[in-house]
């Protein structure tokens, strides 16, 4: 000990030789001496933490994430023009059947030429007929973007030719619709003033008559089987009922595929042996397939009335631009009923972001009253409370939930009360908020008996204040940070359980009109991860980000209230 | 004795182990002499058997182990009649998805569920009871020995046990978390050990992000990747596990239908082991015994397996009792994606189909797991760590 200090008074004596002696002055007689008050401002609570938070780069990148997702979920409802079509018409967010599954579309991708987040989707397995239907197709615009690769081989003796093509998932074709004849003569006068009206770049095509070409081609098969029949050949496959049926499977076909503008066959594997759903392209003399494009005279023939209403066959693309007043272009592509992901995946993000925030924060104020109590009066209140929250944390808020859904959803009177919508918020509600408060109830109470022994609050409360003054202004604000931490912990908490149990179907988003990152993953498992795997990609990022900013960002939070750690990185 | 005891110990330790004849202080709770971990293992297992019998603490945990027993069926008691009351009074629905609605209405009398009122013109109504009354008929079943005194399935599996439709998808899962946890347990303390050793190395801190991003990251995302990757794109696996009912789920096609699966739930589990792992390793690394230890010669390695992990083992074995007892509830939503037949999906499918006693019973299935868990957790310290003294007082 005594050696200890005599080095210690060394080193300072030599230190302070060190110390170059023009920085010495003598003192004056009218000089006073005394210590300088701080420069430096004195760093409360608060700002040491808004200090030491600063410094986790980390929790700051995690924090500006968090907050640039809830920004998408802000903004995207509400400058999407989906968002704001006729809500009448439809009443669970605009959505178009014929763009279902549409791929995801970058138009900074598709300009690049990148070849993967541009709206194409290369597959394999198409034959030469598809390969035929998508170089003939009469849109504006071109299916087949690329043909990758042509693969022969040879099955049971026969040539087979596949192609990998890559296709655009926009480029639909040409669709037949009904129309009213004020939407008509819009049509009209719009490309009348675009300069396309009756041209090959219009909006609408000519329509096609298959009606009179199937009846032709019945008669050419009912020649031929009088052919066959006049040589003796009989077989099974051509008879007056398999043509027929073919007949009738092919007006399914011509009707189905409204982009198919020509003569189709039946194929005839074998001579006068027909096939009834398998069929060829017919070509005429110059190999050009034969249109059967509706004729009157010389003119084609545009629109046709039909029971008040007018059908025209419209390039499908052009039409929903004309029609809705913006191009179906899907970010994040389409679900199976074609509504925007992009969209749908804001308004999930800000659905699941209030349902955590709303219900942590409601968590807390319970925790934070019930902890109080407990921690605060202590004895038998304490002793009985306790039994309360380890009886309720007994019971997994699943089995609630699901308790919960069951009975809401049985129940017409609340149906008819608040609403499908209002159920399931309802649902979460009471399965989150029945056990989720133990946890902060548990910290604060910890808090509590910490503080309330100590010498400050007995100070206090020799001055006379009474036990609210006591819990609220000196005990409670002590607590602060790590309640604040808990609390900011418990969000992910809540997003990844409501995702989870809509992603399971326990509570069901179908028909409510409301939207949750947990519901687009369950739309996306069901409309297979193999086929649309995008469906899921999206959603899966969003709340994969989600969870990991809110832990990084709580831990951060964490860190920057723990006053221990004052220091400790400088 | 006692004491001739020990000086036998002394000498024996003295002859095999003539380098070591410092004093032990990891030890420093009992009075011996002799590091308990440089004994031969079955002396030390005798030992260890022979005196935690004696001991007067083993009577202690005995008691606290009957006490905590006591007070999981209080509160499994009080748990399942709150749940038997939120069941009861969710709305029969005979109408939609039920067999033969006549046999349920006649099988609901017959438990005292219902009260059968027939009309003057020879039709019969049935009137839900009370539920107090249906509580006491429950009562009355269960002890009475009725066949089914926790009702029927009407819905998943016409009028079979709900017990026995759990026991059937119960192998699936447990099969399941088995592989899980053969995989995760060593490789997660490996990596956990490894981290510790480097701890501030670069490739620590590497792996603490690693773990981080994939202890955030649900499972079912890991889930769909694997899925996509390997059963979809790549094709090398079953993307969804082989019904069992086609292939046994012992056999080795069921296995590598379940891999995919399997994998899914390591990650998570791989990182939380490791986390835990590193985090306890560290802080035991830090020890004032272990400087004894490589003090007394015991090389870093030596010191590193015999003191600082066994003690780091400390909390992380009772985590792996908790994680075994709670195979049985198995992961409602790796089954979901994969297809398997186990706990979790008879769950889903019962409250989809509102099958309310399966659904009943898989809960209460649940809930019981739960708190064995705990309860096993606890007493698991005390005999991992004689130095924690559960329920003792002040």
């Amino acid at each position: 000990m005594e050696k200890e200090v005599m080095t210690f008074n060394t080193d300072s004596a030599m230190d302070i030789k060190a110390i170059p002696s023009e920085l010495f002055h003598k003192k004056k007689d009218n000089e006073n001496l005394h210590d300088q008050a701080f420069e430096t401002k004195p760093v409360s609570y608060l700002k040491g933490a808004m200090m030491r938070f600063a410094k986790n780069k980390a929790s700051i990148i995690a924090a500006i994430i968090i907050a640039l997702l809830a920004l998408y979920a802000i903004i995207v409802p509400l400058v999407s023009p989906m968002a704001h079509v006729n809500s009448t018409e439809y009443p669970n967010g605009f959505s178009d059947p014929f763009f279902r599954y549409a791929l995801p579309y970058n138009p900074v991708n598709k300009a690049m030429n990148l070849g993967w987040w541009d709206g194409t989707d290369v597959k394999t397995g198409y034959n030469n007929m598809d390969l035929e239907i998508l170089e003939l197709d009469d849109s504006n615009y071109e299916p087949l973007v690329e043909n990758i690769d042509t693969v022969k081989e040879t099955v049971a003796g026969r040539i087979q030719t596949h192609y990998k093509l890559r296709v655009d998932s926009y480029a639909i074709g040409c669709r037949e619709i009904n129309v009213t004849k004020e939407e008509y003569s819009k049509l009209v006068e719009y490309e009348k003033e675009k300069g396309i009206y009756h041209t090959d770049k219009g909006i609408m095509k000519p329509l096609r008559d298959y009606t009179t070409y199937l009846q032709n081609y019945r008669a050419e098969l009912t020649e031929k089987l009088h052919e066959a029949e006049d040589q003796g050949i009989t077989t099974t496959s051509l008879t007056e009922t398999t043509i027929g049926n073919i007949i009738d499977y092919m007006t399914i076909y011509y009707n189905q595929n409204q982009r198919i503008w020509y003569q189709l066959g039946s194929r005839e594997s074998t001579p006068y042996n027909f096939s009834q759903n398998s069929y060829v392209i017919r070509h005429d003399a110059n190999n050009k397939p034969i249109s059967i494009y509706a004729m009157d005279g010389d003119e084609y023939v545009y629109a046709q009335e039909n029971y008040g209403k007018i059908t025209v066959r419209v390039d499908y693309y052009d039409y929903f631009t004309f029609h809705n007043g913006f191009e179906p272009r899907y970010f994040f592509g389409c679900n199976s009923a074609g509504q925007d992901l992009f969209l749908r995946l804001a308004q999930g993000t800000g659905f699941s972001l209030l349902l955590g925030i709303g219900i942590s924060l409601i968590n807390f104020i319970i925790g934070l009253i019930w902890g109080a109590i407990s921690g605060y009066y202590g004895g038998t209140a304490d002793l009985i409370m306790e039994r309360v929250t380890d009886i309720i944390s007994c019971i997994p808020s699943l089995i609630i939930l699901s308790i919960c859904a069951i009975q809401f959803t049985g129940n017409a009177d609340l149906r008819a009360a608040i609403g499908s919508s209002g159920i399931i918020i309802l649902s979460f509600f009471v399965a989150f908020v029945y056990s989720g408060w133990v946890g902060t109830a548990g910290t604060t109470r910890m808090q509590f008996y910490r503080f309330k022994g100590q010498e400050y609050v007995l100070a206090s409360r020799t001055l006379g204040a009474k036990d609210p003054r006591l819990i609220f202004r000196h005990i409670l604000p002590n607590a602060a940070g790590t309640l604040t931490t808990s609390s900011v912990l418990m969000i992910p908490g809540i997003i990844f359980a409501e995702s989870s149990l809509s992603f399971l179907g326990i509570v069901n988003f179908t028909t409510s009109g409301l939207v949750s990152v947990g519901s687009l993953l369950n739309e996306g498992s069901a409309a297979g991860l193999k086929e649309n795997p995008f469906m899921l990609l999206f959603p899966s990022l969003v709340i994969s980000l989600l969870m990991i900013c809110f832990n990084l960002f709580g831990n951060g939070l964490r860190d920057a209230f723990n006053t221990t750690l004052r220091g400790s990185e400088d | 004795m006692e004491q001739k005891q020990k000086k036998k110990d002394i000498e024996l330790e003295e002859t095999e182990l003539p380098e070591k004849k410092s004093l032990d202080v990891s030890n420093a709770h009992s009075d011996e002499l002799v590091l308990e971990s440089d004994r031969p293992f079955l002396e030390r297992f005798k030992r260890g058997f022979v005196n935690f019998w004696r001991n007067k603490s083993t009577i202690d945990l005995l008691k606290y182990i009957g006490k905590r027993l006591l007070l999981m069926v209080f509160t499994f008691l009080v748990i399942f009649l709150i749940c038997f009351v939120l069941v009861r009074i969710l709305p029969d629905r005979p109408d939609s998805g039920m067999k033969d609605p006549a046999v349920f209405f006649e099988s609901m009398v017959a438990q005292g569920r219902y009260l059968k009122i027939i009309n003057e013109d020879g039709t019969a109504d049935y009137v839900k009871m009370p539920i107090l009354m249906q509580l006491g008929n429950f009562i009355k079943n269960l002890f009475s020995g009725t066949d089914h005194p926790f009702g029927y399935s009407y819905k998943i599996e016409w009028l079979s046990s709900p017990a026995d439709i759990l026991g059937s998808h119960l192998a699936p899962t447990v099969i399941m978390n088995i592989y899980v946890m053969l995989v995760s347990v060593p490789i997660g303390l490996a990596l956990g050990i490894y981290m510790a050793l480097r701890k501030n190395h670069w490739d620590d801190h590497v792996l603490n992000v690693v773990i981080m991003l994939v202890i955030s990251v649900p499972s079912f995302v890991y889930a769909f990747v694997i899925q996509y990757l390997f059963g979809y794109v790549w094709q090398v696996l079953p993307p969804l596990a082989a019904s069992t009912s086609d292939v046994s789920v012992f056999s080795p096609a069921y296995l590598r239908s379940i891999i995919l699966p399997i994998m899914s739930m390591c990650f998570g589990s791989i990182a939380g082991y490791a986390r835990y792992t590193r985090a306890e390793l560290t802080e035991v690394l830090t020890s004032d015994f272990m400087l004894l230890a490589r003090t007394k010669g015991l090389s870093r390695a030596q010191a590193t397996v015999r003191h600082a992990f066994r003690n780091s083992l400390v909390p992380i074995f009772p985590m792996m009792l908790g994680e075994l007892i709670s195979i049985l509830s198995g992961s409602l939503i790796i089954e979901a994606i994969f297809n398997v037949n186990g706990v979790g999906g008879l769950y889903l499918q019962s409250i989809n189909s509102l099958d309310y006693d399966v659904f009943q019973f898989v809960s209460m299935f649940y809930i019981l797991i739960g708190l064995l868990g705990t309860i096993v957790v606890d007493i698991s310290y005390s005999i991992v760590d004689p130095r924690i003294r559960m329920g003792g007082g002040k």
